[in-house]
């Protein structure tokens, strides 16, 4: 049994009288993919922003390694967890190579020199995320995807032990999907990273998933491997269509198939 | 970063150039020789006798000085404020600094007593002082400060001061009118050494702790939320970028008057030439503001031979045409 590097207990949280979380309880252990399913509106930018420390929980906690974030510097809490998230737009000019330094911070702060070390985390998350022709490019000068990897980039520059990613793969193309559920793969096998990706990809997650947290109405409503948390029932009961769950031949993975409307009902 | 230096080592070499032109630009003409001996002849201490010598310490270095540290100074704080708001379009003054700093200047102007104990850059300096710290106060909530509300409290703020302005305007002396509507315009006359020695500290101190916050600012360039967890601590950042860059505005502002368009245009022009890393982009700023606020005071002096020209209408009439293609120029490739 690997260790738990990032657990909530009892998460509840309201915007002022909307009530979005509701007693979340989930765990990321050492060298797990996790992901975090749940239908548009269920909560799971609430929960990732609460896990990385950028909102406060009304009641339950959240536990680091065995603290809770507030007891990080910042820095400190950087060096332990990375996000990807939905960056704004940026308006001034930046070359994806400067962009993704950027994740150098937690290690250099405000006066650290560049290292070598610096210099190769950079090259190698360029690397990782096949951005190496492009980083002479200024971001506004790049397809969506192509950014989105840069954001993926900068958290792989910043080196942290554990990854937590909202919707990373919204804007790629099936040949990036891929590409990015073998990047977090390979970053889990050769560096230990742990990785929570909310996703609304239900078959990428479960062919590359460990772990499955269905949330639905601010709960989880089920959690799991892949093929305990994806059957019928439970994506009727969270996303209200029916599908089809069967077994991908080649991968033996599930895979779910979406099902006319006709009898499906949305509540 | 290794073809940035040369880019430095040439805004520098431009800035230097900039002040040995306005040091030597003039009605009359005075040799390099004569200042050195005007000064050797006191042993270097004290103002030499030599008229010529004396008008180039005493008016035209005292002058050339101030463009150097105001343009440098607005163009850094411009920087800093396009960062804090993440919008291409603030300038120092998008935050209430000017509103307060000319009600503060036109007070002592009109109100006080010519022999006022309050002389009229303490005064700006304090009005200011009071209208940033006023805004940053407003714009505050429990979860700190808002690009948002800090924007739209400057525009309230500013929108209160200007009519305070356009009243005391209305209602002053009309001999005393041309005199408000020049510091109004901007005015690098009021340069000596001794104001210029007073600005130097606010000027070094504050485009120093800036530099310093350099890698902050680079963060804050994505947002509140990346920059937060890419280990900044966000609101301390804001709060202290926010208040050294409205100081360094300020205390300019209060010996100058309201020197437009620099601060808005030369960051961008900065940008141009090493990009948006603040740690060169920061010291790039500050040499090109120098230099061009200097050519521009140089030209205001020398355009008109019936008397200078107002140096902020100067700033915008030259330099729009130059940044405009210096934007086009590079616009496409960022």
């Amino acid at each position: 049994m690997s260790d738990v590097l990032l657990a909530a207990r009892g998460i509840a949280f309201r915007y002022d009288d909307r009530e979005v979380l509701a007693g979340v309880d989930l765990a990321v252990r050492e060298g797990e993919l996790a992901v975090l399913l749940g239908p548009n509106g269920a909560g799971k930018s609430t929960l990732l922003k609460i896990l990385s420390g950028l909102l406060a929980p009304r009641s339950g906690e959240v536990s680091l390694l065995g603290k809770p974030p507030e007891s990080y510097g910042r820095r400190e809490m950087a060096r332990l967890l990375s996000v990807v998230g939905q960056d704004p737009p940026l308006d001034f000019p930046m070359t994806v190579e400067e962009f993704v330094r950027l994740g150098r911070f937690p290690h250099r702060g405000f006066f650290g020199g560049t290292t070598p070390e610096d210099r190769e985390q950079a090259e190698r998350a360029l690397g990782m995320t096949g951005l190496s022709p492009l980083k002479g490019r200024g971001l506004g000068k790049i397809s969506a995807g192509e950014r989105q990897r840069a954001m993926v980039a900068r958290a792989i520059c910043q080196g942290a032990k554990v990854m937590l990613l909202d919707e990373p793969t919204a804007f790629l193309d099936i040949f990036h999907r891929v590409a990015f559920y073998e990047i977090v793969s390979r970053l889990k096998e050769e560096y230990g990273v742990s990785a929570m990706v909310a996703s609304h990809d239900l078959s990428f997650c479960a062919e590359y998933g460990e772990r499955v947290f269905l949330l639905s109405a601010g709960r989880v409503m089920s959690s799991g491997r892949p093929d305990e948390v994806l059957t019928p029932e439970n994506v009727r009961e969270a996303y209200g269509v029916a599908v089809a769950c069967d077994r991908n031949p080649a991968t033996g993975a599930v895979r779910v198939t979406p099902l006319r409307r006709s009898e499906t009902t949305r509540r | 970063m290794r073809r940035t230096s040369p880019i430095l080592a040439v805004l520098l070499g431009a800035f230097l150039g900039a002040i040995a032109l306005s040091v030597s630009t003039g009605p009359t003409a005075v040799s390099l020789r004569q200042v050195v001996d005007g000064l050797t002849a006191n042993g270097w201490r004290g103002i030499p006798s030599d008229t010529g010598a004396r008008v180039v310490l005493t008016l035209r270095l005292p002058r050339a000085l101030l463009g150097a540290l105001v343009g440098g100074a607005l163009s850094s704080s411009g920087v800093a404020f396009q960062a804090l708001l993440r919008n291409p379009l603030a300038d120092p003054y998008i935050l209430g600094v000017s509103g307060g700093a000319a009600v503060g200047a036109l007070a002592a102007l009109l109100l006080l007593p010519g022999d006022s104990f309050l002389p009229l850059p303490l005064c700006a300096f304090l009005g200011a002082a009071l209208a940033a710290s006023g805004v940053f106060l407003m714009a505050r909530h429990r979860r700190g400060v808002s690009r948002e509300r800090l924007i739209l409290m400057g525009v309230v703020v500013g929108a209160f001061l200007n009519a305070l302005i356009m009243l005391m305007v209305a209602f002053s002396p009309p001999g005393k009118i041309p005199g408000a509507l020049y510091w109004l315009m901007g005015d690098l006359g009021l340069g000596t050494l001794p104001r210029v020695g007073v600005l130097l500290p606010y000027v070094a101190a504050g485009a120093g702790t800036l530099f310093l916050l350099s890698r902050g600012l680079d963060l804050l360039l994505l947002g509140d939320e990346p920059a937060f967890t890419s280990g900044l601590p966000v609101e301390k950042v804001k709060t202290a970028v926010y208040l050294t860059a409205s100081l360094l505005a300020g205390s300019v502002v209060a010996v100058s008057g309201l020197i437009g368009f620099v601060g808005l245009i030369v960051p961008h022009g900065a940008r141009v030439l090493v990009g948006s890393g603040h740690r060169r982009l920061l010291p790039a700023a500050f040499l090109l503001g120098g230099t061009f606020l200097i050519l521009a005071d140089v030209l205001s002096r020398t355009a008109s031979p019936s008397g200078e020209l107002p140096v902020g209408a100067v700033t915008a009439l030259s330099g729009a045409p130059f940044f405009l293609y210096l934007l086009r120029r590079n616009g496409g490739k960022t």
